[in-house]
């Protein structure tokens, strides 16, 4: 069964993934009703995207508790797109502000009820981690640029190229070289040729 | 050749093919009690690192069945336990009865149990049917198995069609300054770790040794390919201290 996440996760991801399990099972056991929104789970498998973040955590509930882990074999049953500010504020605004349901949609749909549901300071235990996250964005920040630029040199590469050339036609292209190239080593066959025949002739006269 | 008179290493000493067996159970025997301790002070910690690495990486999910052979003291086994549920199973298996016993107390007690199962097994003889498990791991038990080759078919052999392979184990350092540290720790600090708190320096110099001796990325990924798996590959940890190999049966 194929991943559905091939790539390796990071420390960070690791990390994260680490803090949210410990999140959820904590918020689980001080639940005055002992977890009872979350009691239809079990075996159930969810894939969260923080699309921000660029990072997907895999949640299922077995007997033992929550589970959060970065890869997962096969697809999960429900999938749901959000992004870090939507859960930070899910405490105080009762919802995912920005959210996008795949798969089973009425078994995410519960699942973030169920969330909504139990008391969890989402901001309170992701603020160890506040300035990883920062570093985190800032690093896919610098990635994407560095990424965005070297883009914008070969693109400009292109289009200063294709000015030259067909424009200003000042620059062969690369077929005009190669045909250049090519007419050379004619010529230069036939030189040869006509060098060899010379000397053939002189060599009778 | 007489079977009697090959050898293998045994850190860096030769002894006869069957004496490895017997020394490495005298190894696991001696550290048994304080095996997590000292895993703990050795890695200062970074095991549990690598170790939840290679469960994420597992990719495991609810109702499938797992081998975690060289289980030792269950680490990998609880976590795999609480993952598959208890529509699942998890198998910790080791040739060592201390470790398995010390593995199954601790997660007794830790209230993990129910879809584990505890087995004393020789990993050259693995003793499942084929196509049992969905996902196997060996961490940091591969490099004290006798007949490495044989160990890995009989890992290939017990996995479900798709199934996966996880080797987590002491490797090559990639980085050569860090290779002199590591190599100045491990023969130099580490044995004497395992005397001031397991009072056995000799098995600690064992285990040092027996990194050197295991096969490196590369070689082992070839291991594992030529043991019949369909594709591998590996990922350093730490520039190589640990690496994962992976290995997939299609």
């Amino acid at each position: 069964m194929p991943h559905t996440t091939p790539q390796t996760p990071g420390l960070f991801s690791l990390s994260l993934s680490k803090t949210v399990e410990f999140a959820l099972n904590q918020a689980l056991r001080l639940d005055e009703a002992q977890g009872a929104a979350f009691k239809d789970f079990e075996d159930k498998t969810f894939a969260v995207t923080f699309t921000d973040l660029g990072l997907t955590l895999y949640l299922f509930f077995t007997s033992y508790g929550v589970n959060v882990q970065n890869a997962l074999q096969g697809e999960a049953d429900a999938r749901i797109e959000t992004d870090l500010p939507s859960l930070l504020g899910l405490r105080e605004t009762g919802r995912l502000s920005r959210v996008t349901l795949h798969g089973d949609v009425p078994l995410a749909e519960a699942l973030i009820d169920a969330l909504t549901s139990i008391e969890i300071d989402w901001e309170e235990h992701l603020s160890h981690y506040t300035g990883d996250l920062i570093a985190f964005k800032v690093g896919h920040a610098t990635r994407s640029a560095m990424a965005a630029t070297q883009a914008a040199k070969r693109q400009a590469g292109e289009t200063l190229k294709e000015y030259l050339q067909f424009e200003l036609e000042v620059l062969p292209t690369a077929s005009q070289l190669q045909r250049f190239g090519d007419s050379v080593q004619r010529t230069q066959a036939a030189v040869d040729a006509i060098e060899t025949r010379v000397q053939a002739l002189l060599d009778r006269l | 050749m007489n079977q009697s008179k090959k050898t293998i290493d045994f850190g860096f000493s030769e002894v006869p093919l069957e004496e490895k067996v017997k020394r490495v159970k005298g190894v696991f025997d001696s550290v048994a009690g304080k095996y997590d301790v000292m895993n703990d002070v050795m890695s200062l910690g970074i095991h549990r690192l690598w170790k939840r690495h290679t469960i994420e990486l597992s990719g495991v999910r609810p109702g499938q069945t797992v081998l975690d052979l060289a289980g030792g003291t269950g680490d990998l086994t609880k976590a795999f336990a609480k993952r598959v549920g208890k529509s699942g199973r998890v198998v910790l298996a080791d040739i060592n009865e201390s470790m398995v016993r010390v593995g199954r107390d601790r997660l007794i007690n830790e209230g993990i149990a129910g879809n584990v199962e505890y087995t004393i097994t020789n990993a050259e003889a693995l003793a499942f049917p084929d196509n049992t498990f969905d996902l196997a791991t060996i961490a940091f038990g591969l490099r004290n198995v006798t007949n490495k080759d044989k160990a890995l078919a009989e890992l290939y052999r017990v996995l479900k069609p798709g199934g996966q392979l996880m080797v987590l184990e002491f490797s090559k350092v990639t980085q050569p300054l860090l290779a002199k540290a590591y190599d100045f720790y491990s023969f130099n600090i580490l044995p004497k770790m395992g005397k001031l708190i397991a009072d056995d320096e000799a098995s600690y110099q064992y285990l040092a040794e027996s990194i050197r001796m295991h096969p490196d990325q590369d070689t082992l990924k070839q291991m594992m390919l030529d043991a019949g798996f369909d594709k591998a590959d590996y990922l350093n940890m730490n520039e190589g201290i640990v690496a994962l190999h992976r290995g997939w049966k299609y």
